[in-house]
């Protein structure tokens, strides 16, 4: 299945526009703390998360030409988990971060063997029904998940007697998480099994009579985007203090993916830069007008017509035009 | 008993339900391979035209045609602009095109229709209930039966009987061979994508009656509809019929015996299916390359 990856000679701009948009991230990065009013650290700490959660997608679409339809079950399922284990064991931040990369990994890992046979739309419906089985589930088990109204009024998030309920300790953190993510998602990419990823990606008959065990390799790429997305997805119902059935849906995980491309598919930084722009409309459109969905459409078609490579594609053909002037 | 038969005849009227809007998405994703998730949009939008139609007084047999023109109408004006420029692009990014698009609708139609429930002002002539087995079952999804039993018929004499259909099914398995027997494909691609949206709305007109018509029913038909094409196998019209009978009755029945957990169960099983054969319950013989 091919993604509209960029042949040999745009790598070059690949990896310039990659650099830009690193550069970018680091300073958007640091905004909130330096305006350090509490609705932009909230906010910047929800896009930390979420884009971390689309950098480990753009793991599997990128590095694996797995366009997967149900990230969001991942990333929400830990959401789910964390929060309800929280109740009962309180919210500590390594157990909710075990908790919450276990789920994940269960989740993603179940959708990688459920998938291991299946190639193109197969595969994208799969990994829907998938996605939509854990949305179910979060929906109906009212005793467990609160159902349509989500969950609220679980304990703050905490470290040892430490409380990590203010918005910047909840901002540090979860920069924190996307640092780490993104450590582990490069050294992934790096390391040989990464390279058979792409390998796989391409020439997935060559792969095999090569040697390479394709499957193992594809659910090992499905656990660790599980662990990285489930990481972050564990702090995520603790920035707003509230989980709600959409952060499981489908259309969760299309947007997650349209991220990915808004930023640039392949792009590991390109996934904040792809949740910020499409975020910041969200919010800023949904707040004077009720139409606000059609604006997410229009964000969805006006970026695969005009922007199909992304921005840190974008901003290194920039680069390269200004390099050669 | 004859709970389980009167079960059964539901189950059979969902099922032509899917067929119908199955067949219409099918007929894209195997001839074009592009990934049309607005589909379930034309399903809403027929069902609106059809309510609109019946409610405003017209002749109500005319209602069903009208949805057909008008969904087929908008899939015109989608397949000049953005959808043919998408023909040849990824799944990747048919899929978030299209989906943006589905998102579009559904805020209009929301606008438009308002967000309350509505439901088809059934005809004179469909209205009230036959007993079967001395249980009462609504002549209106009888009339569901018959009449999307009789059209898929139709279509499949057309699709596979007709030099029209030839040329169809042609373009299904080499288009460069069918341009170059003189055949326009770009306008049977068009002829395409208006009959999958005409009967995306005729469906909708149909099963008005018996889902109604609200916001977010595009979203769970389209899925159905997705299910059904995928799990009946691309480009199969026998597949496409197996598997829209197999969901209509696994999607009742789990509504029956589980009614809580319905819908888990019934993607469940379908996943299952997908898993056990992951291109579909009828494949085409192809050669590997």
């Amino acid at each position: 299945m091919s993604t509209g990856l960029p042949a040999a000679p745009l790598l070059a701009k690949r990896r310039l526009g990659d650099k830009i948009a690193l550069a970018l991230v680091l300073v958007l990065a640091l905004a909130p703390l330096i305006s350090g009013d509490g609705f932009s650290l909230r906010f910047g700490a929800e896009i930390l998360l979420i884009g971390t959660a689309v950098m480990s997608l753009n793991l599997l679409i990128g590095g694996g030409g797995l366009v997967s339809l149900g990230h969001a079950a991942v990333f929400g399922a830990a959401g789910y988990s964390a929060a309800v284990a929280a109740g009962s064991l309180g919210a500590q931040l390594p157990l909710m971060l075990l908790i919450g990369i276990a789920a994940g990994m269960l989740i993603a890992g179940i959708m990688g063997l459920v998938t291991l046979r299946s190639s193109g739309l197969f595969f994208l419906v799969l990994t829907l029904v998938v996605g939509q089985m854990v949305w179910e589930l979060a929906f109906r088990w009212r005793e467990v998940t609160g159902g349509a109204d989500g969950l609220r009024g679980f304990p703050k998030l905490a470290l040892g007697s430490l409380r990590l309920d203010t918005p910047l300790a909840l901002y540090l953190v979860a920069a924190g998480i996307a640092l780490i993510g993104w450590m582990v998602t490069r050294s992934f990419q790096q390391a040989p099994i990464g390279q058979a990823l792409a390998g796989v990606r391409d020439q997935p008959i060559r792969m095999g009579a090569l040697g390479y065990q394709v499957g193992r390799i594809r659910v090992t790429a499905f656990l660790v985007a599980g662990a990285v997305a489930g990481a972050a997805g564990a702090i995520y119902p603790f920035v707003n203090q509230y989980i709600g059935p959409n952060s499981v849906h489908w259309s969760m995980s299309a947007a997650l993916i349209i991220m990915a491309v808004i930023g640039g598919v392949g792009s590991l930084y390109g996934g904040y830069l792809g949740a910020l722009v499409y975020l910041f409309v969200q919010t800023e459109v949904s707040s004077y007008t009720d139409r606000w969905q059609l604006v997410i459409g229009l964000i969805f078609v006006a970026t695969v017509i005009l922007m199909p490579n992304g921005i840190a594609h974008w901003l290194g053909q920039r680069g390269v035009r200004g390099g050669r002037v | 008993m004859s709970y389980y038969l009167v079960q059964t005849l539901n189950a059979l009227s969902f099922s032509v339900l899917l067929m119908l809007t199955g067949l219409g998405l099918s007929l894209v994703l195997s001839l074009m391979n592009f990934v049309n998730l607005t589909h379930g949009s034309f399903f809403l939008l027929g069902g609106y035209v059809a309510i609109h139609w019946i409610g405003a007084g017209a002749p109500w047999w005319l209602a069903f045609p009208a949805a057909f023109v008008i969904a087929g109408a908008v899939g015109l004006v989608l397949d000049r602009f953005p959808f043919g420029r998408f023909y040849p692009r990824t799944h990747l990014m048919q899929v978030l095109l299209t989906y943006g698009l589905s998102v579009i609708f559904a805020d209009l139609m929301r606008w438009g229709f308002g967000a309350d429930t509505m439901s088809l002002p059934t005809p004179e002539l469909l209205r009230g209930v036959v007993f079967v087995a001395g249980l009462p079952f609504p002549i209106y999804r009888l009339f569901i039966i018959v009449s999307g039993g009789a059209l898929a018929l139709a279509l499949w004499y057309a699709i596979d009987r007709t030099l029209w259909g030839a040329a169809i099914r042609a373009c299904v398995i080499d288009r460069g061979i069918v341009e170059t027997l003189g055949l326009n494909t770009r306008r049977i691609f068009t002829v395409g994508v208006v009959i999958a949206a005409g009967l995306g709305g005729l469906g909708g007109a149909l099963g008005s009656g018996m889902l109604s018509a609200y916001p977010g029913l595009d979203e769970e038909v389209l899925l159905l509809a997705l299910l059904v094409v995928v799990v009946g196998g691309l480009g199969s019209f026998g597949g496409t019929v197996l598997s829209a009978l197999l969901l209509g009755f696994v999607t009742t029945f789990s509504r029956v015996w589980l009614p809580e957990f319905a819908n888990f169960l019934s993607l469940g099983i379908m996943a299952a299916v997908l898993v056990i054969w992951p291109s579909g319950l009828v494949v085409r013989k192809m050669r590997p390359v």
